[in-house]
């Protein structure tokens, strides 16, 4: 019984290890491609427009609900405390160092990761990465890189339109519903706010736009199968990104909170 | 010339080549023939070097090829075009795009010379006015003549040929079949054609191999093949269904178990 539960658990660390190895072969593959060889534009613009525009409208509308949110639930709770003129600066420094990069890198998963996952794979399936290796171009220069980069320029502008929209989010309640004046909001998101906490939100989309990229392009090319291969690996790829991004917040805070005091 | 030795590869404990061993002349037309599975597909990935074998030897005029780098492999890949079985057509490309891939990536030809040359290749395989099209507008049959183009379009010394004529109407099929001969005799193409249809086999062949079990059973001329007096050949040729094929027990799905 004992000996069945170790090898369970020795199983699932070698299978995160051996992922987590893959992953990184991946990513060095993929940087390396970056700065060995110059980025077809066209590809690269491609990808950065699919990922900016294509999500700028969802991006906003759950920055937007956001806000909203996090200004009607303190204020349930500071209005007993006759402490509702600190809600803008809990909403500024919540969403710009915390639920904006996250909640962004979620939606952008969903959406980008998933897609890039199911049109890899579905390359895998129909031969055209073989054909394309049998054209002597490597899928990582020509598909994989143009992702990576646009994920990783275009998701910190994405969130930081969210967390703008987000911090207008909670203007609209407070302004309408708690009769915070539109002077006073903006006064006391400009002194909570610091350049700190947009950088330090920033800094974090930069690497969830790594995640997402290296962990969609991998379940891509790793499909097996069919139709069936491809939905399975889309899953896989969307759930995979969710954990990873979650796991590299918590530590990300950790590390800005204990070595550099952010 | 292409020299393959002992090829062996196994894909999730199902052996598909073992020990094959073949010779491809220069400018000759080598036909591949074999049921559905034996491995012809995955033979002609190892010689374009998207499948490495477990072991074996593929060597190009001297040059041991399961040896290089990807990159050094790259250079032999830009002589040898391969016409997929399904098309492999990139969906996001339409039809001049893909025709002219090879020719974006790989050349500094203007414009106006990649259009030209990209309507010339889609002439040879009697498609024109199809330029704009879609993969995805197009029939099994368009689609395999597009990537046939593609393969054209690299100016190829080998070209490799996945069921050319597959789905193809019989005007259509004999056309690609003259293109076929046509290349080897005005260019000196070397092909390699991996089919069932035994009457294509017939027109284009030098020579013919068949694969059975991983292994090549039988390779000649076209006459020494319409002539053998091996048991599974003929019954293979013939297209008949009863016979050692259908009797060998230890076939499933045309691998060795």
């Amino acid at each position: 019984m004992v000996k069945v539960f170790i090898r369970k658990i020795y199983a699932q660390v070698y299978g995160f290890l051996y992922y987590a190895g893959e992953l990184s072969i991946l990513f060095g593959q993929t940087v390396r491609c970056l700065l060995s060889t110059p980025l077809h534009p066209y590809r690269f613009l491609w990808q950065a427009r699919r990922v900016g525009l294509g999500s700028v409208f969802i991006a906003s509308l759950v920055g937007l609900s956001v806000g909203m949110i996090i200004a009607l639930q303190m204020a349930y709770m500071m209005v007993k405390l006759s402490a509702e003129i600190y809600i803008p600066n809990v909403i500024a420094v919540s969403i710009a160092r915390e639920l904006g990069p996250v909640l962004t890198a979620l939606i952008v998963a969903g959406r980008i990761g998933a897609g890039i996952t199911a049109e890899i794979g579905t390359m895998v399936v129909t031969e055209q990465i073989d054909a394309l290796r049998a054209f002597a171009v490597d899928p990582i220069r020509y598909l994989v890189a143009p992702r990576f980069l646009a994920l990783v320029i275009m998701l910190p502008v994405l969130t930081l339109f969210a967390v703008i929209v987000g911090i207008f989010g909670g203007f609209l309640i407070c302004f309408f519903k708690l009769s915070i004046s539109a002077y006073m909001y903006w006064e006391m998101v400009k002194e909570s706010l610091v350049i700190k906490d947009i950088v330090t939100g920033l800094t974090k989309t930069v690497f969830f736009g790594m995640i997402i990229a290296i962990v969609g392009c991998y379940e891509g090319l790793h499909v097996k199968g069919g139709a069936d291969g491809v939905g399975a690996s889309t899953t896989l790829a969307v759930v995979r990104s969710f954990i990873l991004i979650i796991l590299f917040d918590c530590l990300f805070t950790f590390v800005f909170y204990f070595l550099f005091n952010a | 010339m292409f020299e393959i030795t002992n090829l062996y590869k196994t894909f999730d404990n199902l052996r598909v080549l073992n020990g094959l061993t073949l010779n491809i002349r220069d400018g000759e037309t080598k036909v591949i023939i074999g049921r559905s599975g034996v491995g012809k597909s995955v033979l002609l990935k190892h010689i374009v070097g998207v499948i490495k074998p477990d072991s074996g030897s593929i060597k190009l005029d001297g040059v041991e090829l399961t040896e290089l780098s990807n990159k050094d492999y790259d250079q032999v890949r830009k002589n040898i075009g391969l016409v997929f079985q399904g098309g492999a057509l990139f969906d996001s490309l339409n039809v001049a795009e893909n025709v002219g891939f090879f020719l974006d990536e790989f050349t500094k030809l203007s414009g106006s010379q990649k259009q030209e040359r990209v309507a010339h290749c889609l002439s040879l395989v009697k498609l024109k006015n199809a330029e704009e099209m879609m993969p995805a507008q197009l029939s099994g049959g368009m689609r395999k003549r597009v990537s046939l183009a593609r393969a054209l379009c690299m100016e190829p010394k080998i070209i490799l040929y996945d069921e050319p004529t597959t789905g193809l109407d019989p005007v259509t099929a004999d056309a690609i079949n003259n293109l076929i001969i046509e290349l080897r005799d005005r260019l000196k193409v070397t092909s390699v054609v991996v089919t069932h249809d035994m009457t294509a086999a017939y027109k284009v062949a030098d020579s013919i191999a068949m694969i059975y079990h991983g292994q090549v059973i039988a390779d000649g001329t076209p006459e020494d093949i319409r002539h053998s007096r091996h048991p599974v050949v003929k019954q293979f040729i013939n297209g008949e269904a009863t016979g050692p094929i259908a009797d060998d027990e230890s076939m499933k799905f045309g691998h060795v178990k």
